[in-house]
């Protein structure tokens, strides 16, 4: 971890030392004063460099998850562990955000006025990465995704699968250890949805990043190491698939 | 992509809502400075009437409305030159007549011809007038060139046609651009026999000027002494009206500004709620998000400034023409009227994107990003 990172304080994660890059210790979440119930008490940990699925049918709280694990949203009561910081009492949530995150969403929320490699940068902004080598890095980032020569385009001129690329790119543009995407392919026809999965395992492969994906789609869910199930704010199942040499955590 | 740069292109995107705040900002900022640099022009010429008598301060009555309303009465002459420190004083009566549309308000003194070289009149050419001699006038130099004319030619002033006995100069642009005349004579053509509006006072040497000054003001209450443009208040409560109706105006631009500032940049915030969720989300920090917005808002005030200073040289000029103000306003740009302008456009700015940009910054990143 790098020293930029000092500021987040971190605190090691409830259960001792742990090598895993995710893990979760009964975590609920209930909304409008408890009537309604997102998450029941789940546990998970995800070990670093794996892939993970979380589907489940709409309302199950796969989303809720996510946008925890993000520090988007605070949990009613349990525990966040990330890379070793305790998500659940960061003093700069933001700064974990931007540094140990990297956030996909459903719509790539581009910003339509900026270029590709804009959208890539302003990422970065705040970062301690000079100008220069922001755009560098930005532009390699591109390059990476695919979509280099495409750097002074705008969003609009792109298709549904080139901007969620696009917002890939953004999401790994502070070089994050673990990637969070929502629903990344909800939106995209199925040649978008093949090179955005693709883009994923790369990005597994290449850089180790560890990968929480959630989705609906049991096709999308196929790419990763493992799937977790969710139902009614629980896990049902935890299953590695047999194409993948991944290992369950214990 | 910097900070700066991220603004600007935030600004061109809404090319005519930044135009439009620009506008907003440059007449506000316009009227503050025409304001301003006309109310001064408009002090600096009334305070002028001090300087031209090589005096070290002047006396006139207290409190009245404007200077040459001051009334004073030769006992109150004995009165300033009995006072202990006063080496010499003259009394002068100040009129203004409206010769033309091209004079409105032509400068006339009374003074006695006994009291010229002490009030620090050269005569370039020709003579004197007599202490009492009627139809007989001395013209500032500026004043006969402006006429075109000369010694011996014939002057129409106070009713009556007069004689140019006389061309002079006080060192002094405003007593040079008006004429002078015997003082029982203009006092008996303005009904107001006896009257004085000021005396120039010179102190004796090696004595403070203020303790005389002090000494003045405290023995004789209906009198006040005057030495600054400053103190020029003292005797024409019109310009402390004056000096309070810019202050006002000015405070009044900047409230106004950043209402229309402050409300515009809200309705760009409910725009723009998604990306300032999305910057919340990828991890912006509230006070870059706000440096953000107040960053477009300053962008868009020196703009607006630049645009309203401009304005405001051209609206000047323009008012030079106005019949009412010619030969009155003289105005001068100088540093203080262009800070003030700028200090107002940004002013506005700051308080008007203030509170947007802590609005902004608050969002909920996932509430804002779930907004259409």
């Amino acid at each position: 971890m790098s020293d930029s990172r000092a500021g987040l304080a971190p605190e090691p994660s409830q259960g001792g030392p742990s090598t895993a890059a995710v893990q979760v210790r009964g975590l609920t979440k209930v909304y409008d004063d408890g009537l309604i119930p997102a998450l029941n008490g789940v546990d998970l940990d995800i070990p670093p460099g794996e892939m993970v699925s979380i589907t489940g049918p709409s309302g199950c709280g796969k989303s809720t998850l996510l946008h925890l694990l993000a520090a988007l949203d605070v949990p009613t009561s349990g525990s966040i562990g990330v890379e070793g910081y305790d998500v659940v009492r960061l003093d700069h949530p933001n700064r974990y955000r931007r540094e140990v995150v990297g956030l996909v969403f459903q719509l790539h929320n581009l910003l339509p006025r900026l270029s590709l490699l804009g959208n890539v940068e302003i990422a970065m902004m705040g970062s301690h990465r000079p100008r220069r080598e922001r755009a560098r890095h930005a532009l390699e980032l591109l390059v990476d995704v695919g979509l280099g020569s495409l750097a002074d385009r705008h969003p609009t001129q792109l298709s549904g699968g080139e901007r969620q690329r696009v917002a890939i790119a953004r999401a790994m543009a502070n070089d994050p250890s673990v990637l969070l995407a929502d629903e990344p392919t909800g939106s995209l026809d199925t040649a978008s949805v093949r090179s955005v999965l693709a883009l994923f395992e790369k990005l597994r492969a290449e850089r180790a990043t560890t990968i929480v994906l959630v989705t609906h789609d049991p096709s999308v869910a196929e790419v990763a190491d493992r799937r977790v199930e969710m139902l009614d704010g629980g896990v049902v199942s935890d299953s590695l698939f047999p194409a993948h040499s991944g290992s369950l955590p214990s | 992509m910097s900070m700066f740069s991220l603004v600007l292109q935030n600004l061109w995107a809404k090319k005519g809502r930044s135009i439009g705040i620009a506008a907003a900002i440059g007449v506000a900022v316009m009227t503050v400075v025409a304001l301003m640099v006309v109310s001064s022009s408009l002090e600096a010429s009334a305070a002028q009437i001090l300087t031209i008598g090589r005096a070290d301060f002047s006396v006139a009555q207290k409190g009245v409305a404007e200077v040459l309303s001051s009334n004073l009465t030769n006992r109150d002459l004995d009165n300033v030159r009995s006072t202990p420190g006063v080496a010499s004083a003259i009394g002068v009566y100040v009129a203004t007549e409206n010769l033309n549309t091209d004079n409105p308000v032509f400068i006339e003194i009374g003074i006695d011809p006994s009291d010229l070289q002490a009030f620090g009149v050269r005569v370039l050419s020709g003579r004197p007038y007599g202490p009492t001699s009627p139809h007989e006038v001395m013209l500032g130099w500026r004043a006969a060139q402006n006429f075109g004319l000369h010694v011996g030619d014939q002057f129409k002033a106070l009713g009556t046609s007069n004689t140019v006995v006389g061309i002079f100069t006080t060192g002094n642009s405003f007593g040079d651009s008006g004429a002078m005349f015997p003082l029982p004579v203009i006092q008996g053509y303005n009904r107001v026999p006896g009257q004085l509006t000021l005396f120039f006072v010179k102190v004796e040497p090696g004595q403070p000027v203020v303790k005389v000054q002090n000494a003045i003001d405290q023995t004789y209450p209906g009198m006040t002494t005057i030495r600054t443009a400053e103190q020029f208040g003292r005797a024409d409560t019109n310009l402390v009206f004056l000096r309070a109706a810019v202050t006002s105006s000015t405070v009044l631009a900047i409230i106004i500004g950043a209402v229309i500032i402050g409300n515009t940049m809200l309705l760009s915030l409910f725009e723009r709620t998604r990306e300032f969720g999305l910057l919340r989300a990828i991890g912006w920090a509230r006070t870059r998000v706000v440096g953000l917005v107040v960053g477009e808002g300053i962008i868009l005030a020196l703009i607006g400034s630049c645009l309203g200073l401009a304005l405001a040289v051209v609206a000047v000029a323009l008012l030079k023409y106005v019949p009412a103000l010619r030969g009155i306003l003289h105005p001068t740009f100088d540093q203080s009227a262009f800070a003030r302008g700028l200090a107002t456009g940004l002013g506005m700015a700051v308080i008007g994107a203030l509170y947007p940009a802590l609005r902004a910054s608050s969002l909920k990143p996932l509430e804002a990003l779930s907004r259409e």
